[in-house]
Formats: C-alpha cells, sequence, structure tokens
C-alpha cells in the first residue's frame, strides 16, 4: 500500500493529545472547586444568611442545656409563653448579648405563638423547638430555614431590615396535616424609643 | 463477552472459569434483579403523576376510587419514593454489579449464593411492602424519627439493604480470588470500577445500619423508651447522601465502559476513570452533613469542613463528564463528525441505548449544577425542604440513574434471553418522552422551590391557598403538571417496549447481543509492572476502603459524640 489514500480519514484523538486535555480539564475542575469552596466561606464569615446555633451560644432562663430541652417539660422553660420576651410593661428586653428573644413552638400541625411579631431593625433571636416530631420552620421571603426537632432548640438571629408581612411554613413532613402548617410572620415598624442598634 | 478483549482474563487452574450451567444461571439471576427492579418502578412511577398534579394545584387523592387503594397522598408519596429510590436501584444495581464483574473477570461465582441473597433481597422487600400498602409506615422514603412506623417496615428494609452487603461481600470475594490466580494485573476496568463501587457502599451503609438495626427497630418494638432525633437524622444522612452515589456510579459504569462502544467510538482513558472510582470510594462518604445545614446543634466548622468534601466529590464527577464527552466525540468525529459541537449530529440517535444515556447526560450536567447550590452553606437555606429539591433529584436519580438504566435494559435483556428488543422506535420514543418529562418537572419544580413552596406538602390541599397564590405561581404549577402527563406517556411507551420483548419467544444465541465493552484511547494495560503511576496507585482498593473508613471517623466522630453525651430520648408519634 504505497499509494496514499484520496482522502483521509479524519485523525482520530490519540493517546497523547488525550492526556493532554485531560491534565487542563483537572486543573480547570480543581480551580473551580476551590474558587466555589472560597466563595461560600467568604459569603459564610460575612453573615449573608443566619447560621444556626450550635446548642451552646445563648443563655435561657430555665432548663435548656447545650441546645436540648425536655418537650414534655416545655412548661418549665421560656416555650411556655411563645412569641417575644417582653418586660413588665410590654416592652421587648435585650438579652445579655443585646438581642431581642422570641420563642416558637411547632407541634399539632400548628405554631405558636398564632401570629408572630416581631420589630424590624433590632437583632432578634429565633428560637424554635418542637412537641411531637421533626417540622421545619421557613419564613418566605427570607433565607430562614431550620430543621424543628422535639427535644431540640434551633437558634438564630436575624435582624429584618423592612416591616411587612410573611409566612412562616413548615417544610418537614410531619404528618396528615403537614400542608396547613402555616402561619403570619409580621414584623412590625421599629418601635418609637426603641433603642435602634447598628 | 463474543469479542476477545484485553480485559479478558483466561481461566486458571486455581480459579474455574464460568461454564455454559453457570453462565445460563448467572443470566436468569441477573434478569430477575432487573425484572424486580422495573416491577417496582412500574408501580412507582405509575404514582409519579399523582404527586406531579399535587404540585399542578390538582388534588386527586380525594377521589373515592383511588381513596380505596391509598389513603392519602402521603402514602402515594412514601410508595412513590420507596419503590423508585430504594427498591428499583437496588435490585437493579445488585444484579447489574454482580453480573459485570463475573464476567469481567470471567470466574465461577457460587450461585446458591447468589440465589440466597437474591431471595433475601425480595423476602426484605415484600415484608416492608406489607406495612407501606396498609398505611402504616407513611413516613417517606427518609423515615425520620420520631415518626414511628411499624417495625415491620424498618426490619424489611434492613434485611433489604443487608442483601445489598452480601452482594458487595460476593464481588469483593471473587475479585480477591481473581487478584490471588493472577498476581502483578491490572483488574480489568470493569470490575475495577463494580469493586470500588460496593466498597464504598460498605462503607456508607454503616450508617443506616446502624440507625435502623441499633436505634429504630428496638424502638418500634417498643424495647426503648425513645429516640434522638438528631442522631438518628445524623446516621441516616451518612449513608443518605452516599446512597446517591451507589445510584449514580453503576450508571457511570454504563457511560464510561458501554456508552463509547455504542455510539461508535473508544473509552477515553482508564487511567483517569480509575482516578474518578478511587476519589469517588474515598470522598464520597464524609458528606453527609451537606443535608444537615438547617439542623439545630451540629458545630458549625463541621458543616463547612463536610462542605469542602463535598464539592471534592464533584471532581469525579467533572472527570466523568471529560471522559464521557470526549468519547462521544471521539465516535461522532470518526463517522464524520465536524465543527466545534457539529460532531453531535453524527452520534447514532437512531439507537435507543445511546440516545437515553446520552440525554441522562444532558440533564445532569442541569442536576449536577443544581447539586453543587444545594451543597453551599450559603445557598442552602433558599432552598432547602423546599420543591426546589424533588426539582433537583428528578434531573440526577430521576435521569442519570433512571434513564441510562432504561437505556441498559435495551441491550441487556437482549444479551440476557436471546430475546429482540420489540419496536426500537417505540424504545427511542420513550426516552424523549421520559427526558422532557424530567426536564419539565425540573423546571416547574426548581421555580416553585425558589418561590417558598415546601417539598413533600399536599399544597393542592392546604387550607391556606392565598399564601400560595400570592406567590404568582400559574406557570411553574402549569409546567408541573403537563410534566406529570408527559412521564406518564413516556412509562406507557417504555413498558409498552419492556414488556412486549420480555414476553416474546426467544429467538437469538443471547452471546450474539454482546456486553458493549469499548476499547480504551489510553488503556492501563495488562501488567501493574508496565502499567502508569496512577493506575499502580488506585490498584489497592482495599487499602483506599480502609483511607475512606478512617476520613469517615475523622469527620464523623466530633460531630456525633456530642449527641451521644446529650441524648434524648424521644417517643414516638403515628400522625398520619
Amino acid at each position: 500500500m504505497s499509494r496514499a489514500p484520496e482522502s483521509a480519514p479524519p485523525a482520530r484523538l490519540d493517546h497523547h493529545a488525550l492526556e493532554r486535555y485531560e491534565t487542563a480539564w483537572l486543573g480547570v475542575a480543581a480551580v473551580m472547586t476551590a474558587l466555589l469552596f472560597v466563595g461560600v466561606l467568604a459569603s459564610v464569615v460575612s453573615g449573608t444568611y443566619p447560621l444556626l446555633d450550635a446548642g451552646s451560644g445563648h443563655a435561657h432562663d430555665g432548663p435548656i442545656v447545650r441546645g436540648r430541652v425536655d418537650p414534655k417539660n416545655l412548661a418549665a422553660t421560656p416555650f411556655a409563653k411563645p412569641g417575644l420576651v417582653v418586660d413588665a410593661a410590654g416592652q421587648p428586653l435585650l438579652n445579655d448579648q443585646g438581642t431581642l428573644d422570641a420563642y416558637i413552638v411547632a407541634g399539632n400541625f400548628t405554631f405558636q405563638p398564632a401570629v408572630l411579631r416581631v420589630p424590624a431593625g433590632v437583632p432578634v433571636t429565633l428560637h424554635v423547638t418542637a412537641t411531637d416530631v421533626a417540622h421545619g420552620f421557613e419564613v418566605t421571603g427570607t433565607n430562614i430555614n431550620a430543621e424543628i426537632l422535639p427535644g431540640h432548640v434551633a437558634s438564630l438571629t436575624v435582624t429584618f431590615r423592612h416591616p411587612g408581612e410573611q409566612h412562616a411554613i413548615c417544610n418537614e413532613y410531619c404528618g396528615v396535616g403537614h400542608h396547613n402548617m402555616i402561619t403570619r410572620f409580621v414584623v412590625d415598624p421599629p418601635a418609637t424609643g426603641a433603642k435602634e442598634t447598628q | 463477552m463474543t469479542t476477545a478483549l484485553p480485559s479478558q482474563s483466561a481461566p486458571s487452574a486455581a480459579l474455574p472459569g464460568l461454564d455454559a450451567a453457570t453462565l445460563s444461571s448467572l443470566k436468569k439471576l441477573t434478569q430477575y434483579y432487573a425484572v424486580t427492579a422495573f416491577i417496582a418502578l412500574m408501580i412507582g412511577v405509575l404514582l409519579g403523576p399523582l404527586q406531579a398534579l399535587n404540585y399542578g394545584g390538582i388534588n386527586v387523592y380525594d377521589y373515592p376510587l383511588l381513596k380505596v387503594l391509598i389513603k392519602s397522598y402521603y402514602q402515594g408519596l412514601t410508595l412513590h419514593g420507596v419503590l423508585n429510590a430504594l427498591v428499583f436501584t437496588q435490585f437493579f444495581i445488585s444484579g447489574w454489579m454482580l453480573y459485570l464483574p463475573v464476567r469481567d473477570l470471567n470466574v465461577r461465582p457460587n450461585m446458591r449464593f447468589a440465589w440466597f441473597t437474591y431471595l433475601t433481597m425480595t423476602a426484605g422487600l415484600l415484608t416492608a411492602a406489607v406495612p407501606l400498602l396498609t398505611n402504616d409506615a407513611t413516613v417517606l422514603y427518609t423515615f425520620y424519627p420520631p415518626l414511628e412506623g411499624s417495625p415491620v417496615f424498618y426490619i424489611g428494609a434492613a434485611v433489604m439493604v443487608a442483601a445489598s452487603l452480601l452482594v458487595a461481600g460476593q464481588v469483593v470475594w471473587l475479585w480477591l480470588a481473581w487478584k490471588r490466580a493472577h498476581p502483578g494485573r491490572v483488574t480489568p476496568v470493569v470490575t475495577y470500577m463494580s469493586v470500588a463501587t460496593w466498597l464504598m457502599w460498605v462503607v456508607a451503609a454503616l450508617g443506616l445500619v446502624v440507625e435502623v438495626v441499633v436505634m429504630l427497630i428496638p424502638w418500634s418494638l417498643g424495647l426503648t423508651r425513645g429516640v434522638d432525633p438528631l442522631l438518628a437524622r445524623t446516621l441516616f444522612w451518612w449513608t443518605g447522601h452516599p446512597i446517591v452515589y451507589f445510584w449514580l456510579l453503576p450508571a457511570y459504569i454504563s457511560w464510561y465502559a458501554f456508552l463509547p462502544r455504542q455510539a461508535g467510538g473508544r473509552m477515553a482513558s482508564e487511567g483517569l476513570t480509575r482516578l474518578a472510582f478511587a476519589m469517588f470510594l474515598v470522598f464520597s462518604v464524609p458528606v453527609g452533613l451537606h443535608h444537615q445545614y438547617a439542623d439545630p446543634n451540629v458545630q458549625n466548622s463541621w458543616k463547612i469542613i463536610h462542605m469542602f468534601l463535598t464539592f471534592l466529590v464533584a471532581v469525579p464527577s467533572l472527570l466523568t463528564a471529560f471522559s464521557a464527552a470526549a468519547s462521544l466525540e471521539d465516535a461522532a468525529r470518526a463517522q464524520g463528525g465536524r465543527g466545534l459541537i457539529g460532531w453531535v449530529r453524527r452520534l447514532p440517535w437512531g439507537n435507543a441505548s445511546m440516545t437515553a444515556q446520552v440525554l441522562a447526560m444532558v440533564s445532569f450536567i442541569f442536576g449536577g449544577a443544581g447539586g453543587i447550590v444545594n451543597a453551599s452553606m450559603a445557598f442552602s437555606p433558599v432552598v432547602h425542604n423546599t420543591a426546589w429539591i424533588p426539582g433537583h433529584f428528578h434531573i440526577t436519580v430521576g435521569t442519570a440513574t433512571t434513564l441510562t438504566f432504561m437505556g441498559v435494559m435495551f441491550w441487556l435483556v437482549p444479551h440476557l434471553t436471546g430475546k429482540r428488543l420489540a419496536s426500537p422506535r417505540t424504545a427511542l420514543a420513550s426516552v424523549w418522552w421520559w427526558f422532557t418529562g424530567m426536564m419539565l418537572f425540573a423546571l416547574g419544580m426548581h421555580w416553585q422551590g425558589l418561590a417558598g413552596v415546601p417539598r413533600r406538602a399536599q399544597v393542592s390541599a392546604s387550607a391556606q391557598q392565598a399564601v400560595y397564590d400570592a406567590m404568582h405561581l400559574g406557570l411553574p404549577k402549569a409546567i408541573t403538571a403537563a410534566s406529570g402527563i408527559v412521564l406518564f406517556v413516556a412509562a406507557i411507551l417504555f413498558y409498552a417496549v419492556l414488556w412486549r420483548t420480555l414476553l416474546s419467544r426467544r429467538v437469538d444465541d443471547p452471546e450474539s447481543t454482546p456486553i458493549p465493552t469499548s476499547e480504551a484511547i489510553s488503556a492501563a494495560g495488562e501488567t501493574l509492572a508496565g502499567a502508569s503511576p496512577l493506575v499502580r496507585r488506585t490498584e489497592p482498593l482495599l487499602a483506599l476502603t480502609f483511607a475512606a473508613l478512617v476520613l469517615v471517623i475523622l469527620v464523623y466522630g466530633p460531630v456525633i459524640a456530642p449527641m451521644l453525651a446529650n441524648y434524648q430520648f424521644i417517643p414516638g408519634q403515628r400522625l398520619w
């Protein structure tokens, strides 16, 4: 076969070319992964979303230890009075970390309080627990989204910039009434005279 | 295999090869696994449109006729999830990843043990099916305590998973026997991928086994007064994330080793293939906390470490994307394909098996990208437990795995039985309908999730429609409902082909349809001494498994220890 073929078959990828492309791609993949990690880490550090407490960050009245609570004995905890913690005059009370506290109880296909009201412009720490099974706590229009487990307290601190009305939706399957477990979540305008933070 | 390939091994005196009787029994067993899997998928898929219609705003679960069969949306959803995600995958994979390495190594397995394993798995399935069908285990496929299902469900599920570990043991045993009989040889690539996947599954399954055997079964039998829901979830996700690689990697085996030949080309690089599977073995398991970013009482530093490891597992999937695309391009150019992307037209689009797998890959580009979003701590709170998540996994396990297995069946059934694929045109249509349906479902559900619609909720029956009306969901709801119908048509077309094929007469020698094992552009070679450093370093799979185990203990030990120290006994509830 000394005669060259009239139309040469297309050159196929050979071993060496493939290796070059592979190495380049592996490098691209590694760089992309590193950038992604750094980007997300920057977002976490700069606080673009509320981090969940790991069970030691907040001092509570009553028997809440390391983020754990006895679901049969919520009466002895601040969860006995769901809602914003207020003083005798009905004014929101700052805790020793400079935030307001709001306690929320999920159970029996409802949230307590039935309508949660928090003020805008002040950091509020939401503490949520469940009485029966796992529930979810998602506030529409925000990136507040936590698993609510009986025996555990999910705590996260948020500052609502704007007043308005949203909904808290249970987003973890909790039984036949799951789809009706929705409640109003109201952010009130900053109270006049209330101490502004930031 | 009818073609002589480098990966084929001559039987040695120490290790008997496959004889005709064993091969026949093995083919029958593989057929049983595959057909059981596809029966489970059929029932699960028939329930699918009901879930899609729910997210289209149409509540069908109140029709009296349906209520006789299924008590609630949540029972239907539990059956849909368990049958499609747990039963279908595990049965198909157990048959597939026993058959392939046995043929690849040409070794004779103990068929009595193999049949015993199949029967055990089936017994587990039938046991778990009873409470599922009687509405006594409507706990969804994640079965988070303290929702408490019947103990029969947990026991049946445990037996089923245990049977998969027996298959893993048999394959690893056969591989080790082959290694002893062939010292200094490189493990053939199909076997390498299968053994790596099985070993990964063994490490991965530990979490679920401990959760079910130590926590859930004694609790559901009334032997303990409660379980800690956080520890149970943590053990569940120890297995729950790598289980998706257990579903995905058997499809990757086909994409790496078989699809290139089906497309008329060659596998790209064996070394890179081995690297990808070695990485999956080591990094698949220590990532589960990325499902628990929203969980209380877990240190954020550990969530971040699991996130980093999750991103690392994206690397072998990116390598797979490279290899698959390279081998397809190689195939298309060999058939005269031209241009930067114009070559795509020269792929054999008339072949339903190839088309199914290429469409599975296309949808998986979107599925994989969405997965990166889910795994990012900063994005997760926007999408966690919203409709986005089922949108995501229907274009991962619903296509990359399921559509690939559907495509594999088009050659595997003729190969196992000697029956001819009935109506290749209908087969081709079915995979396009499936792809279209899943893409539409994913579009509608991702969209609804971003608007704030929760997953796993009978939203169509919610008393608070005003909340959803305010989200302006007209278009995504319509797309989601339509996707259910498209997928229903796809299922009818696919099962018409499958049943007509299976019920037809045997006309050919089964071996005349070969396993489409591809040649490699960069092969690994036969002997370890002559192989590249990459091939040599990825060969010791047991050592890599040990490394995986150490890594898992390192990143789970400090997470689980405080949960044990603060263990909460939470009693069970039945709220459905």
